[in-house]
């Protein structure tokens, strides 16, 4: 442990002039809060304050290092400040003290011993101590120490280059559905848990946007073991030979150090990925729910770029033909040239929505073979093609149901003929991906499509006609709120995401009320980070200075219809912070619902209001929804200086 | 010159307090008081050498009194650390 991985630049402070003592302990104490080091200041801070009660911690030649073992301190810290004009420290020989270090140390190991004995072998050196009293800056009194202490232990200046030769010790791939938040969040946590705890570690993210800071072969095969946090498929079969511990994306949020330590520990298993048996009993550790649901979001975030920009496209060839004036009829949003040309694009981007979902589901289960099972399953579901009518002139797609459907049993039916197939001759092993396995999975699909797709098409009828007997019966306001309180309660799982499903679905039928399930569904997802955030402005002492900062980006975050940034507040607090945002976001999504709210677009949050039918109605139910959710939290959530 | 051998029974070792204590204590007696520990020599009349070898819980040391009232010096050091620092 170096002195200098525990004290940072940030943690110095030059040519301070404290008062007294208790004020060069605040400022020291500050330093430590502006480091991100302590939980709770005010522990933190009684801790110091005991400790000096017990005698002072001026250890003469003008030096005073205050320190205390605390629950507070969330890893061991350093911070150091000159006072050149001296501070009346209560020193055994009578100096005021001009070189203070406060410790922070955690209460279980040594750290704090060692650190303790580090020091003073470097401070026992006069000309040194005079050399960090007279810096200039942090930058220099950082230079000096680290150089003082390769000079002392010059063994561990030669040793602590060497991992970086070798490369990284661990590694991790991070991934979630959607691809926004929590892929970045759980790389950066374990990322920062890496260097907090000296291992190197490279994390490559797999979002929305490609995979970044990609693993390469030469990491891999230096690597001590790779930590895979997910919560969708994610390319493996690299990591063959390796350990690997798969987990879900949360824990890589939540527990990341814990994750690390597993790799160092050798607890992760090694991973075969040379039969795709083996591969499933490796993730096998992962319940039956689990699978299923990283099957279906590995379909939900490859198809939802489809959604979003075919459902823009849409939305604005709506706008353009209601700018015009045009009667709002059948032919609606493709009277004006414009507007149907955009209508036109984004409605071939919407042709591909169920064809992507099933078949990254397929493949996902199947490996890449499941790819061609999946996507002509869900191309047969979006046309509807039965035996009688294999043209699919006259019949009732079986939509997103079916669609879900042929997705995992494709996926799982060619799976299990992958494994049969494994008794065909060694010869015929080159065949297989190109010609048999095609072959017999498109037979499949299309024999199991055309069964399922008149009772899959009875199904969603019943569905949407459900959904007219409730708006008939003015009960379409229960399904708002069920819809706003699924997409809330589990913020991004399987609930939110299945609602989610639902209203995107819904699209594909245009009418009136697939339109209002859809601002329903939109608004529920709103409302969580918009009443955290009214929650932390309005309700202060219920959080913490850290909860407060992230307060202001949950707004954003809620604006734009990314529900995921009230997740660490639910994470933190779950039976608060749940049910308040599933009440705010029923509530918005009912009224939504009475307002006769109309949403063509199925993302954007905010940027699509001018589309929304009703706008400003929905914007009150989004408020009326996100203050409720805050009120809620209000009542159940107490000041936190009434919990210590 | 006596020299005792020692086990440190305070479970937090000879950290800022123990070590200023017993520096301090030690420097009321007029010979000369040397921890021997891990194969060092270290002046226990002076508090940060003492923490600068980092002496842990359950260290064995040796103590070396040599000088006028050495015995006085040794009783004073082994009822130190016999009842742990008062730890």
């Amino acid at each position: 442990m170096r002195i200098t991985d525990l004290l940072k630049k940030e943690g110095i402070r030059i040519g301070a002039s404290p008062a007294d003592k208790s004020e060069a302990i605040e400022m020291l104490i500050g330093l430590h809060e502006k480091c991100g080091s302590l939980n709770d200041t005010a522990v933190y801070r009684e801790g110091i304050l005991a400790r000096e009660a017990l005698g002072t911690t001026a250890i003469g030649m003008e030096i005073a290092i205050p320190h205390a073992k605390s629950e507070a301190v969330k890893a061991p810290a350093l911070t150091a400040m000159t006072a050149p004009a001296g501070v009346d420290y209560g020193s055994p020989d009578g100096d005021p003290c001009k070189l203070l270090f406060m410790i922070a140390a955690t209460t279980d190991g040594d750290v704090h011993m060692e650190v303790l004995a580090r020091m003073m072998q470097l401070l026992m050196d006069t000309d040194f101590t005079e050399k960090l009293k007279n810096a200039k800056s942090p930058e220099e009194f950082l230079a000096l120490i680290d150089a003082k202490e390769t000079e002392k232990f010059p063994e561990e200046a030669a040793a602590a280059p060497a991992p970086k030769k070798e490369g990284y010790r661990v590694l991790a791939v991070t991934a979630c559905p959607t691809g926004i938040a929590h892929t970045y969040m759980a790389a950066e946590a374990l990322a920062k848990a890496g260097e907090k705890l000296g291992v190197p570690i490279k994390v490559e993210t797999n979002g929305s946007g490609g995979a970044k800071n990609v693993l390469t072969a030469e990491d891999i095969a230096n690597c001590d073991g790779i930590i895979i946090a997910a919560d969708k498929s994610v390319d493996t079969a690299r990591f063959d030979g390796k350990p690997v511990w798969s987990t879900k994306v949360a824990d890589g949020i939540h527990k990341p150090e814990e994750l690390i330590g597993r790799i160092l520990n050798g607890e992760a298993p090694v991973f075969k990925a040379d039969k795709k048996a083996e591969v499933t009993a490796s993730v096998g550790n992962e319940s039956f729910g689990r699978r299923l649901y990283k099957h279906l979001m590995n379909g939900v975030s490859h198809m939802l770029p489809f959604v979003v920009a075919g459902g823009i496209f849409i939305a604005i060839a709506f706008l353009i033909d209601a700018a015009k004036g045009v009667p709002m009829d059948g032919n609606f949003g493709s009277v004006t040239p414009v507007a149907a040309w955009f209508k036109a694009m984004g409605g071939y981007a919407f042709n591909f929505m169920l064809p992507i979902l099933a078949g990254f589901i397929a493949m996902s289960i199947a490996d890449r073979p499941g790819l061609l099972v999946g996507v002509v399953g869900g191309f047969l579901a979006s046309n509807g093609a039965t035996f009688a009518d294999p043209g699919a002139v006259s019949t009732i797609p079986s939509g997103f149901l079916g669609a879900l459907l042929a997705g995992f049993l494709a996926g799982w039916l060619l799976k299990l003929f992958e494994k049969l197939c494994d008794k065909l001759p060694r010869a015929l092993e080159g065949l297989k991906p190109v010609l048999i396995y095609p072959l017999a999975g498109l037979g499949m699909v299309a024999v199991m499509m055309c069964a399922v797709n008149p009772i899959m098409g009875v199904i969603n009828n019943a569905l949407s006609s459900g959904l007219l007997w409730l708006n008939e019966h003015n009960l379409g306001v229960v399904l708002g709120c069920i819809l706003g309180a699924m997409m809330s309660i589990d913020m991004g799982g399987p609930l939110n995401k299945a609602a989610y499903v639902f209203g995107t679905g819904m699209l594909a039928s245009a009418t009136t009320e697939s339109y209002q399930v859809m601002a329903s569904v939109m608004i529920g997802g709103m409302v969580p980070p918009l009443a955290i955030a009214l929650s932390t402005i309005f309700f202060r002492n219920r959080w913490t200075a850290d909860e407060r900062k992230n307060g202001v980006v949950n707004i954003v975050m809620g604006l734009s219809f990314i529900t995921e940034g009230a997740i660490p507040y639910a994470a933190a607090y779950p039976l608060k912070v749940i049910p308040s945002c599933a009440l705010g976001s029923a509530v918005a999504g009912g009224l939504s619902w009475l307002f006769n709210c109309t949403l063509m677009a199925p993302h954007g949050g905010i940027f699509v209001v001018p589309t929304i039918g009703k706008p400003l109605l929905y914007l009150l139910a989004l408020a009326a929804g996100a203050v409720v959710g805050m009120l809620m939290l209000a009542l159940l959530k107490r000041p936190i200086k009434n919990e210590d | 010159m006596i020299q005792k051998h020692f086990t440190i029974k305070n479970a937090q070792g000879l950290h800022m307090r123990p070590a200023t204590n017993f520096a301090t204590a030690m420097s009321h007696f007029p010979c000369s008081v040397t921890i021997r520990f891990n194969g060092k020599e270290v002046n226990a009349k002076s508090p940060m050498l003492i923490m600068a070898a980092c002496i842990k819980g359950g260290s064995e040391i040796d103590l070396v009194c040599d000088g006028a009232r050495e015995e006085d010096a040794i009783n004073a050091a082994s009822s130190m650390i016999e009842n742990g620092f008062g730890e």
